[in-house]
Formats: structure tokens, C-alpha cells, sequence
């Protein structure tokens, strides 16, 4: 299987205690350019309603005035989906309840600036 | 005006719509009689829309089988504004093809994750498939066809 040049960087998140699958998202397309999933996720399901979550920030923040928007977090239950985009590209991860956010927002916000 | 021809495609096509955010969704028959529409005005655009669709998909799914040996069930073109998606949807009461024309409101992402969906409802939901007791004639498909129109647009 050809690697993407973003293999490597999802291979770096989905290392992070507690990160179950990381992706790239188009945002436009709602389809994943690269993912690395434990198995039992949707992925496409995930990256698709992800990339639509994540536009619908933008346009939220942009009509408010708030600028562009630099990382998104949802919280649940039994974890969350973090996302950082630059462009049309979305930086998507999952995470159980015991992820440390606060670590993981630092890389993605880092790694999101390196998205082309 | 209704939705479908037959009760049990209504609600899985509008879960579909309002769960896609689509603009125009078309249900339809292989031979490409219509048996579900959405956001049509014009019942001739509706007949235009089932024939091209009808032929695509039969184009495509010869190309399929020729290039690969399967035939292809789904298409998608992006347009500047607009996109469509095609795709092939069996059932107990036969193969249906779904043209769905979306915009920027939604995306090919989200449209394939709710069609996958549409596909696994439709086919719960379909009732036995009716025993054919003659050829079907082209008079039949042409009076089917109208038939099928005028109860979409609440001619009767």
C-alpha cells in the first residue's frame, strides 16, 4: 500500500495514551485522505460527519467574528474527536476519556500549520 | 405532493434527505421508471432525469464488468456548485438506482455514509417481491411511467 505523506504524523498521534484512530480529512469532501484506526472505528463514517463538524465551526466562527478556527474539541461520554485544519485539509483524532487533551492539542495544533 | 409511488420508500428516502442535506433526490427503477422524487418541480424534468440516470448506470455498470469483471454501483461527478451521486440500491422488489444532486451544504462523504444507510433501510423495508405473471410490454412501462408521475406531482 502507497504511504501518504501523512502517515507518519498519524502514526505519532494514534501513539498518544488513549488515542484510538487519527485522520486527514478533506474538509470539503468529507473523505479521509489518511487514516490509522483501531479497529472497531468508522472510519469513513467518523471523517465524514467529522469534516461537516468542522466547516460548520468555521462558518460559526467566521459569523461571529471570532476568526478562523484553530482547534475544535467535542467532548463525551466515553471520550472525544479533537480536529485542526488548515485550508481544506482537517486533522482529525479520537480519543477515550483518559487521552491527555492538553498534550494532544499541542500536536495537533503543530501539526496542523505542516498540512498542504 | 408525495414523496414516493409506494408507501414503504417514503421514510427511508426522506431520513436519507434530511440526514444528507441533499437539494433533488430521485428513486428509480433499473428500466428507469420513477417510484420516488424530491425536491423536482416539473414532472418533465423528473422523466428527463429517471431516462439519463437509467442510462448512465447501465453505461457505467458495462464498463464495470468490462474493465474489472464487476459492474460499477456507484458514480460520483463533482460540478463547480453543484455535485451528483449515483448509486444502485437492491431490494427484494428489485435493483433501484438513487440520483441525488447536492451542494456545498453537505459533501460526497456525507452523502455515501447516509446512502450506505438508505440501502440497508430499503432493503428491511421492502415487501416480498410480487410474482410476474406476463412479459412486461412497452405500453405497459409507458402507462406505469405516467401513472407514476401523476401521483407524484398529486394529479391524482
Amino acid at each position: 500500500m502507497n504511504r501518504t505523506p501523512y502517515a507518519e504524523l498519524l502514526s505519532m498521534l494514534s501513539r498518544h495514551r488513549g488515542v484510538v484512530g487519527s485522520f486527514v480529512v478533506s474538509e470539503r469532501d468529507g473523505l479521509a485522505v489518511d487514516s490509522n484506526v483501531q479497529i472497531g472505528v468508522h472510519a469513513e463514517a467518523v471523517a465524514a460527519l467529522a469534516a461537516s463538524l468542522h466547516r460548520k465551526a468555521r462558518l460559526a466562527c467566521g459569523a461571529a467574528g471570532c476568526g478562523t478556527v484553530t482547534f475544535l474539541r467535542l467532548d463525551a461520554e466515553k471520550g472525544g474527536i479533537c480536529a485542526a485544519g488548515r485550508d481544506d485539509l482537517v486533522l482529525v483524532t479520537i480519543s477515550e476519556a483518559r487521552a491527555n487533551i492538553g498534550l494532544l492539542r499541542v500536536e495537533m495544533m503543530r501539526a496542523a500549520k505542516a498540512l498542504t | 405532493m408525495r414523496t414516493a409511488v409506494e408507501p414503504w420508500l417514503e421514510e427511508p428516502l426522506l431520513r436519507f434527505i434530511d440526514d444528507a442535506r441533499v437539494r433533488l433526490a430521485l428513486l428509480l427503477e433499473s428500466s428507469g421508471r420513477v417510484l420516488a422524487q424530491h425536491g423536482f418541480a416539473r414532472s418533465i424534468d423528473v422523466m428527463s432525469a429517471c431516462a439519463l440516470a437509467a442510462a448512465i448506470h447501465a453505461s457505467a455498470a458495462e464498463i464495470g464488468r468490462q474493465l474489472d469483471g464487476n459492474p460499477f454501483t456507484t458514480l460520483h461527478h463533482p460540478g463547480q456548485a453543484r455535485q451528483i451521486f449515483l448509486g444502485e440500491l437492491p431490494t427484494a422488489r428489485g435493483t433501484h438506482i438513487l440520483l441525488t444532486v447536492f451542494d456545498d451544504a453537505t459533501s460526497i462523504g456525507l452523502v455515501r455514509l447516509y446512502f450506505t444507510e438508505l440501502s440497508r433501510r430499503l432493503a428491511a423495508a421492502a415487501p416480498a417481491p410480487l410474482a410476474i405473471t406476463t412479459a412486461p410490454s412497452l405500453v405497459d412501462f409507458e402507462s406505469d411511467l405516467n401513472r407514476n408521475l401523476a401521483k407524484l406531482f398529486g394529479r391524482i
